[in-house]
């Protein structure tokens, strides 16, 4: 079984967003994401103040087999990225949900949260 | 990889694709987030004039040589998650394998991990793999965007990826790889492989087959460009 937080968001793209004070969110990847992906060798994320909309592709992750791209689950503004990824990429399997964050975006509009999946339906979406 | 780039973003759109291709010149592929600025001679490998380019997708740098490539493009709703999608791949070419007379299994996904450093792709077998006797025939990656996965890979006909190593700043791994030549202690032939492979290809993945030009290309630069083949 895999980590789901009840306190987390989540989209079907096996994203979770973590919600701050004053439109602030961390984003990262589920621990079932990376326990699907194995490995993960390299993670290539936006440089700060980057803009994105809902769905844009702000990234790659690597792992020992797979490319894949990382979507932006809501609009808004890139703030901090998780510059320890770069040197240990592996924080991202070994901790996906606090060391192994990999965005913080200042949101456009909080009301998008609550289109979000809750954990419940996140663990269907898995078969959990 | 124009090309296979070119069916990845066809499978967006809701096709399916197999190719099967060799390489004029060989060349020499990095993975696409290889350091290969600092991994590999730059100097030596222009000074002997080869070609090189970075894939789409990772992994580790392979000679293209004497081999037959594969490429796979699909809505990844045909074949499911990445684990099903390689297994479902790699159980076809080894059926194809065995029709050649090779002994090929899929290694299981209890061996150690493999080694992410310097060295060859096929310096190390993953869960997965194709291989014979333990030591690797087939090296494949995958890349997924959107909704359509691209795997692509070599099938070794003969060896010759100790070149990677030999490229290689500092030590590498000696590759593990083996080859179809090595294993039937013949020459074998692209034509006789990719036949195969074609004919597990319909066994495995039924529907309309139809064999064709490839789609239109659409002008991607990139794999041309020295500076996304060096970017790091």
């Amino acid at each position: 079984m895999s980590n789901i937080p009840a306190d987390l968001r989540y989209t079907e793209e096996h994203e979770y967003i973590r919600s701050e004070a004053g439109g602030v969110v961390i984003i990262g990847i589920t621990d079932y994401a990376q326990g699907e992906l194995g490995d993960i060798v390299y993670v290539d994320l936006p440089d700060v103040g980057t803009s994105l909309a809902r769905m844009d592709v702000f990234g790659t992750i690597e792992a020992v087999k797979a490319v894949s791209e990382l979507f932006s689950p809501l609009a808004g503004e890139v703030i901090e990225i998780n510059d320890a990824l770069d040197k240990d990429p592996s924080l991202v399997n070994k901790d996906p949900y606090d060391d192994g964050w990999m965005i913080k975006m200042q949101i456009r509009s909080e009301g998008e949260l609550n289109e979000l999946l809750p954990a419940s339906d996140y663990a269907q979406h898995i078969g959990e | 990889m124009r090309i296979d780039t070119a069916l990845l973003r066809a499978a967006q759109e809701g096709g399916a694709f197999l190719r099967l291709y060799r390489w004029n010149p060989p060349c020499l592929s990095f993975g696409r987030n290889e350091p290969a600025a600092t991994r590999y001679d730059r100097a030596r490998i222009e000074a002997l004039g080869l070609d090189v380019v970075r894939r789409p997708t990772g992994g580790r740098a392979v000679w293209h040589d004497t081999e037959v490539t594969y490429a796979v493009a699909a809505p990844v709703a045909l074949f499911g998650s990445l684990r099903v999608t390689y297994h479902s791949i790699h159980a076809t070419i080894v059926a194809a394998l065995r029709r050649l007379g090779v002994p090929a299994t899929l290694a299981d996904g209890r061996e150690p991990v493999p080694h992410t450093g310097a060295g060859a792709c096929f310096a190390s077998p993953a869960g997965g793999e194709v291989t014979v006797d333990g030591r690797k025939l087939v090296g494949s990656a995958q890349t997924r965007e959107g909704e359509a996965f691209l795997q692509h890979g070599s099938i070794l006909l003969a060896d010759a990826q100790g070149l990677v190593a030999d490229l290689t700043v500092g030590s590498a791994r000696a590759p593990a790889a083996v080859s179809l030549a090595e294993v039937l202690g013949r020459a074998v032939t692209f034509a006789e492989t990719s036949a195969a492979i074609a004919d597990a290809a319909r066994a495995s993945w039924r529907g309309v087959w139809e064999e064709g030009d490839m789609p239109t290309v659409p002008a991607d630069d990139r794999f041309a460009d020295p500076a996304w083949t060096w970017r790091r």
